[in-house]
Formats: structure tokens, sequence, C-alpha cells
């Protein structure tokens, strides 16, 4: 029996006896949730690096809130959120109405957004680092924080299944969705406005690494288990509550920033899938086995 | 002559294209209701354009097109490249979007959808098909389901365009049947192709077309020696002196 | 004509005593604190000019050549010695001359601290008010010999001063007398106030481990929670940690108080609470009495 309570005093007692570690815990499973099957149809539609460019789109929004009422995080998150939506929203009408693409696109106002975000700091002269302020840690979770976090995920669980379906058949076969629906708009700005809406959530509550790393990183490794949607979405969410839980635990009891080791441990896990996953996994392509008779 | 039977289309004086430079000028005529009509010319004809802009993809930059069922009753395929082959769907919820017009996008199928989804893929040989997901198909396999899918969608109204590039010759006749079968079901279909051995042996009518309509008719009054080689001599490149088109207003 | 001479020899008499009369002695001090020393025993016989200034940090300060040129026209600089400008030496070089220099902390009881993780002569005297005498005496001792028509003027302000720095280290000894003895202590990530620990009486306990950079781990919050709870510390002082939410989810769990802002080695900027030494200490005392009484 005392292999079974040495684990439970390294897997169970930290959360019975902490409060942050709880909190920690609950908030990233709802922030895996939320993200990971955003992630996946992100991956699928090769937007995986639309995360990291977001993060720095939301600048001139967190900037503007701070010169209208300082340091005030209401402001600064709505603001984000406010420049996340723009960005996204113009960005999507610059890949549905001239030529260039959606990577094209998005980069360009992200681009340009973080530059004017850059300006308006300087404007008021001090060297605060918003970006800083605005964005929070995994251990910090504070009830209203919480309360974002549940609230935003849940919105983003409802929107994804109302949008669902016109979503992957946009991303499968735009032009038949054209054909037969209005609906191709509307659940492509959808999707970016989802994407926003987690990420900001993601930012203010754990900051920009674990928020975008979260959302992305079990989704690739989904890739390696799993040939369909509905599986693609499963495996990453559970990777996403799965890494949250071990990366806790070994920031506990090894002393290493929590907010890094939870993705660490999704790229951990990402590692094993593309070495041992069940489909075009490495080591089932390289060990000899018989083909099936048909 | 104008024909309003529920499947006819009516191109009055068309003329489409991109920046000004016409793809195709100045098309007027009729596509009768239940008829199955070939379009074909060189390239660079405005071919897939002409089809775009009937599907309604495409607005004219002069000329109108009247289309005397609804929208919803048309179904169009275009020629491949648009569609994310790597996508993780099942072959049964491709043909199933098939069913859009009829269920939107919040209701499921139903049973009988999913018989006439079945009943689709075995008329296009692809019986057990269901589960297989979109990424294992062959180019032929892949045309097939997207048959399957335009079966599905019971239109009035189908526009293919080069359904059968790249596709074996089995796979071809195939979907020819198809096709003639739809075409007894009374359902009007024009389709762009390369193969003038097919338009000969399946289609009724034809229309040639070189940027402008060289022929629109009986498939034995259109493909002519001398219509073809009219349509041979047209001018492919954007004339970047180009008057004011003087023709027909 | 001889009445208009000596009118003009007497109007040139006074508006020459006033550039004869006063010429104010130019000084250097290292930094803000002894600077505000110089300047309340100096009065307006000395125009003192800070190295290091208010709100400014002397462990990162880097000499610039206009620092060498402000010491080489100075006719005296104040230091404090036991090793806390580094650079001080470098600077003299530097700028060429030996001006008369005076080492403030000269006579004061020292002890060795382990100050940013290295074991050394803690040079934070000014922490006890005692000490801080002894610096004035040692002032008014270099300006007076420096400045001998002066030395009414110093040591009237001498005495002056010193009182005051008596009223304060009561009013301190008093105010800590004020908490229950359990209550004295406090979690602080400054390392300046072992001289204060050691002559008000009160703890002042390092939290183990975590860093002021931004990223904490869950084992430093887990220790710090633990180690406030189990020697019931009722108050956690832990500005330098970049992220506030942090540092109120500790709070919060281990059931201690916020404390507020301490000031260890520099003044504030002027129109904050801690312009000058005895305002600075004053703020000190208040925020530590609001943290610790019951």
């Amino acid at each position: 029996m005392t292999g079974f309570s040495y684990l439970y005093d390294l897997l169970i007692t930290p959360f019975t006896d902490f409060a942050f570690m709880r909190r920690a815990l609950v908030g990233s499973i709802a922030l895996s949730i939320g993200a990971c099957p955003i992630g996946v149809f992100l991956m699928l539609r090769r937007m995986s690096l639309v995360g990291d460019a977001m993060a720095h789109a939301i600048l001139p929004g967190a900037a503007l809130g701070y010169l209208f009422a300082g340091l005030s995080l209401g402001f600064m998150t709505a603001g984000g959120l406010i420049a996340g939506f723009v960005v996204a929203l113009l960005a999507g009408l610059v890949t549905r109405v001239t030529i260039l693409k959606e990577d094209a696109a998005l980069a360009s106002f992200y681009l340009i957004s973080l530059a004017g975000g850059v300006v308006l700091v300087s404007l008021r002269g001090s060297n605060v680092d918003l970006l800083h302020v605005l964005f929070g840690s995994v251990l910090a979770l504070d009830d209203n924080t919480l309360l974002l976090l549940a609230a935003s995920t849940t919105v983003s669980l409802l929107a994804l299944a109302v949008l669902f379906r016109p979503l992957v058949l946009e991303c499968v076969d735009p032009l038949f969705l054209r054909t037969v629906s209005q609906s191709g708009s509307v659940s492509h700005f959808g999707f970016l406005a989802l994407v926003v809406l987690n990420l900001v959530a993601g930012f203010h509550a754990l900051g920009t690494l674990l928020s975008v790393g979260l959302m992305m990183v079990p989704a690739f490794a989904a890739r390696f288990w799993s040939a369909t949607l509905d599986g693609m979405i499963a495996v990453a969410t559970l990777i996403g509550i799965f890494s949250s839980g071990i990366g806790i635990v070994i920031s506990y009891h090894a002393g290493t920033p929590t907010g890094p080791t939870i993705i660490l441990s999704a790229g951990g896990l990402y590692l094993l899938s593309i070495l041992f996953g069940q489909r075009n996994g490495l080591i089932l392509r390289v060990l000899p086995r018989k083909h099936l008779a048909a | 002559m104008t024909n309003t039977r529920a499947g006819s289309i009516q191109l009055n004086d068309v003329t489409l294209g991109y920046d000004r430079h016409p793809a195709v000028h100045h098309v007027s005529g009729c596509f009768k209701a239940g008829s199955l009509t070939a379009v074909i010319g060189p390239n660079g004809a405005g071919k897939s354009t002409l089809l775009k802009a009937i599907a309604g993809m495409l607005r004219p930059l002069s000329g109108t097109i009247a289309r005397a069922s609804e929208t919803s009753r048309l179904a169009y395929l275009p020629q491949l490249a648009e569609l994310d082959r790597d996508f993780p769907i099942s072959v049964e919820d491709l043909v199933g979007t098939g069913f859009w017009r009829k269920i939107g996008s919040f209701r499921r199928y139903g049973r009988e959808d999913r018989l006439l989804i079945d009943e689709a893929l075995e008329k296009v040989g692809l019986a057990g098909f269901n589960k297989r997901m979109l990424g294992t198909l062959s180019g032929g396999q892949l045309q097939r389901v997207l048959f399957a899918r335009l079966m599905v969608q019971d239109a009035e109204m189908i526009l293919i365009d080069e359904p059968f590039a790249a596709i074996d010759t089995k796979t071809v006749s195939d979907l020819m049947g198809l096709v003639r079968h739809w075409h007894c079901e009374g359902r009007t279909i024009i389709a762009v192709l390369h193969d003038m051995g097919l338009v000969a042996e399946f289609f009724p009518d034809s229309l040639l077309l070189a940027r402008e309509c060289v022929a629109w008719g009986a498939t034995s009054h259109v493909l002519t020696p001398d219509h073809l080689a009219k349509a041979r001599s047209m001018i492919e490149a954007n004339d970047p002196h180009a008057n004011e088109c003087e023709r027909a207003a | 004509m001889l009445r208009l001479l000596t009118l003009y020899l007497f109007l040139g008499l006074l508006s020459g005593t006033p550039a004869y009369a006063v010429q104010p002695l130019p000084v250097v001090a290292s930094f803000s604190i002894l600077g505000d020393l110089v300047h309340q025993i100096g009065g307006d016989r000395v125009s003192v000019d800070t190295l290091v200034g208010p709100e400014e940090d002397a462990h990162v300060f880097d000499p610039a050549p206009r620092d060498a040129a402000r010491l080489a026209a100075a006719k005296l600089v104040v230091i404090n010695g036991l090793g806390f400008e580094g650079w001080i030496d470098r600077l003299i070089k530097a700028s060429g001359g030996a001006p008369r220099l005076v080492i403030a902390s000269v006579g004061v009881s020292s002890h060795r601290a382990l100050i940013d993780g290295r074991e050394m002569t803690d040079p934070h005297a000014w922490q006890d008010v005692s000490n801080v005498r002894i610096y004035a005496r040692n002032i008014a001792d270099a300006l007076i010999s420096i400045d001998p028509e002066g030395g009414n003027v110093y040591r009237a302000n001498l005495a002056r001063f010193d009182a005051e720095l008596a009223a304060l280290d009561d009013e301190i000894h008093a105010a800590i007398s004020a908490i229950p003895s359990e209550r004295r202590k406090i979690v602080t990530t400054h390392d300046a106030f072992g001289y204060f620990a050691l002559a008000y009486g009160v703890e002042m306990i390092a939290p183990q481990g975590v860093s002021t950079e931004a990223e904490a781990s869950a084992k430093d919050v887990a220790r710090i929670i633990r180690q406030v709870k189990s020697e019931k510390i009722p108050a956690v002082f832990l500005e330098n940690i970049s992220d506030p939410r942090l540092a109120a989810q500790i709070a919060a769990e281990s059931g201690a108080r916020i404390g507020g802002k301490l000031y260890s080695d520099a003044l504030s900027k002027e129109n904050a609470p801690a312009g000058t030494y005895i305002a600075m200490m004053k703020a000190n005392i208040r925020e530590l009495t609001k943290a610790l009484m019951p």
C-alpha cells in the first residue's frame, strides 16, 4: 500500500494542501476545454502562428485602455479584446475581398497594430511594461479571474457548437459553402472572434506563453492519434488537461516556473505522440507490420 | 427567344471579365430547361468563367443572366483545386453537406438522408466508403464522391466544370452514365469539357466558346471544321491597347 | 564730486557683498539619503549634488564622465562606506583629483549579512536611526574643518537635527513596542533592513526562493505560504514581485496582510512621502505599524 500512498503524496496532496494549486488546475483545465478545440481548427486551417500574432495585435488596445484609465485591468482587458476583434475583422475582410490570403492579411494588421501600440505607449512617456501588467500568472488566479475563464470557455463552446458545421465546410470546401449558404462570412468571422476571446482571456489569466501554448501544442499532438475531427478535438482537450496537471505537479516538486512547465509537459506529450502515435507515428512507420488482406 | 420553363437559363449579352479586360464577350442565348449542353473551346476561352457566372459566383461586367428557378435549385461543381483534401472529414460527411439547403447549419441529417447518401455512394460505385477519410481517396474516387454529393443535392440545374480531367476511363464512363441519368430525369445540365469524343457521343447541345460565342446549338451543327478553326484563331491574351468595345449595347 | 564717488564705492561694495559673503560650498553626496543629511547639516552654506538620485538604485549605478566632473568640482565628497559604493574608487581616479572624502559611517558598528546571496558587511547602516546620528556628526565635523567660518551654523544645524533624530528613534521604538511581540515579524524581499531588525526588534524574513523575476514556481509559492502559516507571520511585503496578483494570492491563502511600500536605500522624489530621511523612516514605520498592529 505504500506505493499507492507515495503516489498519492506525489500527485494529490499538493492539491489538497494548497488552494492556489487547486485554482491553477481548475483555471488551466477551463482554458484547455475552451481553447484546445479552437487550436485544432487553427492547425487544420494552417493558422498555427495566429496566436502569437494576436498577442502583439492586442497591444494598442491595452495601450488605449491604459491611456484612458491608467493601470486598470478591466479597461486594459476590454481594450485588448476590442483591438483583437478589430484586427481579426480587418484581416478576415481583406482575405475575403482582396487578393491577399489569410496569412498575409493577418500579418499586415498585427504589425500595424503592434507599431501603433508602441507609439501610443511612448506618448504617455512612462516605461511601464504594459504587456507585463496585462498578463497574469497561473499561480495567481483569484475568484474574478476564474470566473472570467469559466465564462469565456462556456461562451466559446456554445459558439463553436453553433458554428461547427459551417466552420467545417468553410475549411474543406469554401466554394461549395458559398454556393449553398450565406453563413460563410458569419462562421469565418465568428471563428476569428472565438480565437481572440480565448487568447485574451488566456493572456489575462495565464500569460501569453501558456495561453497560446495550451491552445496549440495539444492540437499538434492530437494529429497523431486521430484521423477524425471529433477525435482530434477530444484528444487535444484531454492532452491539454493532462499537461496542465502534470505541469503544475512538476512545478510544485521541482521548483520550475509553472507556466512554461505546463507547456513543456504538453511538448513532451507531443514528442511522444510523434514517436508512438497511432496515426503516422514514427515508430509505427519504422516497425515492419504485415499489411491487411484487403 | 426567351424560355421561362423552370430550369432554363437565359443569357442576355453577357460580358464577363477581370479588370475591364473581357474574358468572354457579349454572349446571348438560352440553355433550355432539361437540356444537356457541353461548353467547349480552346484554353482561355472563358468557359470556366462563364460557368462561374451562371452559378452566381461572378458578377457580369455587363448584361444579365436570368435563371427561371431560384439559385437554391442549382448545383455547381467547380474544378478540383479548392478542396482541402487533408481536412479530416469522412466521405459520408462530405456527401452529407449536399443536404445543406435542406437542413441548414444546425440540424443534422436524419435516417432517410443517410439512406439517400448510401444510395448515392452506391450509384457512383463507392458503396461501403462511408467512413473513409477524404485524404485516403484517389483522384477518381474523390470525383465520384463529389458526384454523389451532386446527386444528394437533387438540383434542377447542374453545372460541372472539367469533371473528367486526369480521371481514369472507367470512372469517366461510370460518371457519364450518371449524367445521362440526370438528363433523363429532366434536369438542366451544363458541362465544360475538353474531350470532343465525349461531347460528340453524349451531348445533344454544345456551346463553342472562344472568348465570345462562336456557335451554340445542336452539337452536330456546332462541331464543324469552320467553327473549330475560327475558335482556334481566337486571341488568348488581353490587348493592352484595346479601345472600348463598340459592339452590342 | 567726492560725494558721488563715495556713493558709487558704497553701491559697489553693497553689490559686491552677496558674491563675497555666501558662495555655497559644492558638496557631492553618493546617494539621496546622504544628500539629505548633508543638506540638513549644511543648510544654505552648501550646494549638494547627488550621484545616485531619488528612486534610483545604487547597486546598478554606472558612473558617467559627467559624474567625474562633478566630483572634480566638489570641495567635499560624502560617501556611505561599508562597501556600499563599489564604484567610488574608480570614479575618484577618473576625476583626477583627490577631493576631501568623508566616510559617513565611521564609528558605526557593523555586522555581516547575506546580501544578494553573498555574505558581506551589511552597508545599510542608516536603517538604524542611532547610526544616522553618528553620520550627522561625521558630516558636521567634515564641513566645519573645510569651512571654519560656517562653524556656528553647522553646529546649530547639527544640534537641531540630532534632536529630531533622537525624537525619531524614540518614536520608532514606541511604535514597535505597541505591536504585540509575537507579531513583530514580516516577510520581505528587501535585504536592506538588517540594522533596523537588530535595533528595533522586528524580524525580517526573506521569502524562500521566490525570485523577483516574472515566473514563480508552484514550489516557491507553496514554501512561502507554508512558512508564513507555520511561523504565524502577520504581513508580507512582496512589492518586488512583479505580479501584484501573485502577492495577493499568497497573502490570501496564508492569511497574512499585504504590506505597502518600504523604502530601503533611496529616498522618494519630492512630492512623494519619503522625500527626506526622517520622512522616509516615518513612512516605513507607518507601513509596518499598519501591517502588524492586530
